[in-house]
């Protein structure tokens, strides 16, 4: 049950000291209450105190950490149900899995790609996140083997997959110490696997069919003294997946099921098609994801989708203010004015480099807003226009003195040659339209007639 | 356990009738019922008679702008309007046919005759119900949608796009022959709002309208768009009426973005269909009821996704053995 800021307040020693690192005891009760604090942090409270403050102040959801060092990847900690209501913080691992029973270099080959694939993104590196064995020969000494290949090349995390604690001891025999991820504790197994994960501090996956089943195995890890799970609600189908993974993220951020408030586990190779279930995985909810060893395509794809849904919804994305060169423009090219908006930039990006018409283009500073917002919000003004004309020296790199403007920004047009003295050309109001425009308003007219 | 169901006292979603078949007045071998939910999507099996999410496959009739990627995988075809229309019912099993008007979108375009005559083809080459995309200027679009209205009357199209400043012609055309509007609005969920009002205030009603958010392609804004439409679901679902009409979503930017141009040769289609695929998923699940795409394999791949979604017991849950 969640307590309110006030509540909490009473119980704390109203001292203000500060050895918590916040100013007052009413701010540290306000960071309990949004489960930012610990309650450990106040040197001055008993122990029955604590446990109180701990279960009813702790994240909804736990903050799970896979594996160690700089790939570690820290899932979790999720407390919204919609990107729109807050944001999603952590986006989900998503690991390729390999098999025992594979030659070496085969799985060499994929822990490999995950060492190596990179796709930087508007100033991001996207990547994948690790490598899953999976125990299929039931053969304890070839999955030490398997485990063992993949650490020759790995520094990131690992989920270690098998059913036996033969298998999976012997998995952790080499790569035990970087904390890789144990699945699966079931009904059957948690005894024999759950104490693994306590020894060697790993995060432990519990898998169960039925949701009361999960929660209490759960509680019968966490009461073993495991302190990382991951929930698997065993989904045999993709549309199971989908109605357990939200029913297990609303019982835990309304806090009605405590023992749900772990990270969801996927395994996409088992639905069909894949990459649905990649999809609906980094939609809805998964904090790991375990996937086939995925060709180019649904690998780019999977991995912008991750970083649109975990893009925080209340922060316009904006770019850098400036003059960007297009192509490679010269003193004849045309300069595009546009707003700082990414999406403006990259939707007119794509038409300009399709266009292959080579310009310069000035991007002014409207705070993220788009054309029209900026322009109805008056962030777009000829003010603005002239301050970052003058601000990016345009002038200096064009002999004419023509400025091009979006469509949208067409009431603008007047003022903006008053107070610049450039002559201004009204664009179109589509992105999509750029070509078309630079074409016949542009290349046609500063053409020698043939 | 597993109870995921919205409070009962929540909203639900209009229903809006596409395509007649011939007892309902029109010509189509199938009519779809889409909307109707009263939950998020794919929490619980189809209201009962709802078919949804569907697939529509786009066509035009000037392929001068269409994606590279889609022409090179049609070969002739795509010379065709008619066959066009009749490979994407019998080849490629999508449940719709979205006829996009490029030809309008030409600046000399003058032939409104034409258009007539095109959708009267397309009408008789499949049986599936129709979307027509017309004109997008406001001078063309009184003739446009016109002749589109007029040819397709008594089909029960779904006519695009109204915008806020350019509603009233596709809504007339839609409102004298009996067809349904998608209503596009530019991400942003008091906009989508405002002109479902517009289009209420000139006597279009609720079951006719479709909105459609507007949907950035994935790297493209897509994130704004799925927002948005899991914003106008969320609002729907908790009783606001002026919101709770389907939604309709397409990128048509999908297959041209930058990934899929710069891809190696070997990749780009698989790339392009990719991201084409990811962007209708997510529309999807986020509550676009019908998800219009323009590569044939997408239709493919997004019928077998849903399929697999789909609830296996009606509202079901975590119950059941293996």
């Amino acid at each position: 049950m969640a307590l309110k800021a006030l509540d909490i307040y009473k119980m704390l020693p109203k001292k203000n000291c500060k050895e918590c690192g916040y100013p007052t005891c009413l701010t540290f009760a306000m960071k309990l209450a949004a489960g930012k604090a610990d309650a450990d942090t106040c040197p001055y409270l008993d122990d029955a105190t604590k446990q109180i403050l701990r279960g009813a102040t702790r994240p909804p959801i736990q903050l799970v950490k896979l594996g160690v060092g700089e790939r570690s990847v820290p899932v979790g900690d999720e407390i919204v149900l919609f990107r729109h209501e807050k944001t999603f913080y952590h986006p989900p691992g998503i690991l390729f899995s390999v098999s025992d029973l594979w030659e070496k270099e085969r799985i060499v080959a994929a822990a490999e790609r995950v060492m190596a694939e990179v796709f930087p993104r508007v100033g991001e590196n996207l990547r994948f996140n690790g490598v899953a064995i999976r125990n299929e020969s039931r053969n304890p000494e070839a999955f030490g083997k398997a485990v063992a290949a993949v650490e020759e090349v790995a520094e990131f995390p690992e989920v270690l997959i098998s059913d036996s604690a033969e298998a999976l001891a012997s998995g952790l025999s080499f790569c035990g110490n970087y904390r890789p991820v144990i699945h699966a504790a079931t009904l059957d197994n948690h005894e024999a696997v759950a104490p693994l994960a306590k020894r060697f501090g790993c995060p432990l996956v519990v898998r169960a069919r039925d949701l009361g089943d999960l929660a209490r195995l759960a509680k019968a890890c966490t009461d073993l003294r495991v302190r990382d799970l991951i929930l698997d609600p065993a989904p045999a189908t993709l549309g199971e997946f989908l109605i357990r993974s939200t029913a297990i993220r609303k019982r835990a951020i309304d806090r009605s099921e405590p023992e749900l408030g772990h990270p969801v586990y996927l395994d996409a190779t088992a639905c069909v098609p894949e990459e649905a279930a990649i999809v609906t995985g980094i939609l809805k909810y998964a904090g790991v994801i375990v996937t086939s060893v995925l060709p180019p395509g649904t690998a780019r794809m999977v991995l912008t989708l991750r970083q649109n849904i975990y893009t925080d919804p209340q922060k316009p994305i904006q770019m850098t203010p400036g003059l960007y060169r297009v192509g490679e423009p010269g003193p004849d090219s045309p300069v595009l004015a546009t707003v700082n908006f990414s999406l403006t930039y990259f939707t007119l990006l794509g038409y300009l480099e399709a266009s292959r018409i080579p310009c310069h283009l000035l991007i002014v500073d409207t705070e993220g807003f788009s054309v029209l917002t900026a322009v109805a919000a008056g962030k777009l003004s000829e003010k603005l226009i002239k301050e970052s004309m003058e601000r990016f020296q345009v002038a200096g790199q064009v002999k004419h003195r023509i400025l091009i403007i979006p469509g949208y920004a067409a009431p603008l047009s007047g003022r903006i040659e008053e107070v610049t003295g450039w002559k201004v050309l009204v664009g179109p109001r589509d992105a999509a339209d750029i070509g078309e425009f630079l074409e016949k308003e542009w290349v046609a007219k500063n053409q020698p007639a043939p | 356990m597993a109870d995921v169901l919205p409070p009962a006292d929540a909203g639900s979603i209009d229903l809006v009738t596409l395509g007649a078949t011939r007892t309902e007045g029109g010509t189509r071998s199938v009519s779809y019922r889409i909307g109707g939910w009263d939950t998020l999507p794919f929490l619980a099996a189809p209201p009962a008679g709802v078919r949804s999410p569907l697939v529509a496959l786009e066509i035009c009739d000037d392929p001068r702008i269409w994606p590279q990627v889609v022409m090179r995988e049609l070969g002739d075809l795509s010379g065709d309007t008619a066959a066009w229309a009749r490979e994407a019912e019998k080849r490629f099993s999508a449940d719709l046919v979205r006829l996009v008007l490029t030809s309008t979108r030409d600046r000399a375009f003058s032939d409104f005759p034409a258009i007539g005559r095109t959708v009267e083809a397309v009408l008789s080459a499949t049986g599936l119900p129709l979307i027509i995309e017309g004109s997008s200027e406001a001078e063309r679009d009184r003739e446009v949608f016109q002749k589109c209205g007029e040819a397709g009357a008594g089909e029960r199209l779904l006519l695009g796009t109204a915008e806020a400043d350019r509603y009233r012609s596709v809504a007339a055309a839609a409102l004298a022959y009996g067809h349904s509007v998608i209503a596009q609005s530019p991400i942003d969920i008091n906009l989508a709002k405002q002109l479902n009002i517009l289009l209420r205030e000139i006597g279009v009603p609720h079951d006719r309208i479709v909105i459609d958010p507007y949907t950035g392609a994935l790297g493209y804004g897509f994130e704004y768009s799925y927002s948005v439409m899991e914003r106008i679901r969320d609002s729907a679902l908790k009783g606001d009426r002026d919101l709770a009409m389907p939604m309709i979503s397409q990128a048509p930017d999908s297959l041209t973005v930058k990934e899929v141009r710069e891809a190696p040769p070997e990749w780009q289609r698989d790339i392009a269909i990719r991201w084409e695929f990811g962007f209708a998923l997510s529309a999807a699940v986020a509550g676009a009821d019908i998800v219009s795409v323009r590569h044939p394999e997408s239709v493919r791949l997004l019928k077998t996704a849903f399929r697999s979604l789909s609830p296996v017991t009606p509202g079901g849950g975590g119950a059941g053995g293996a």
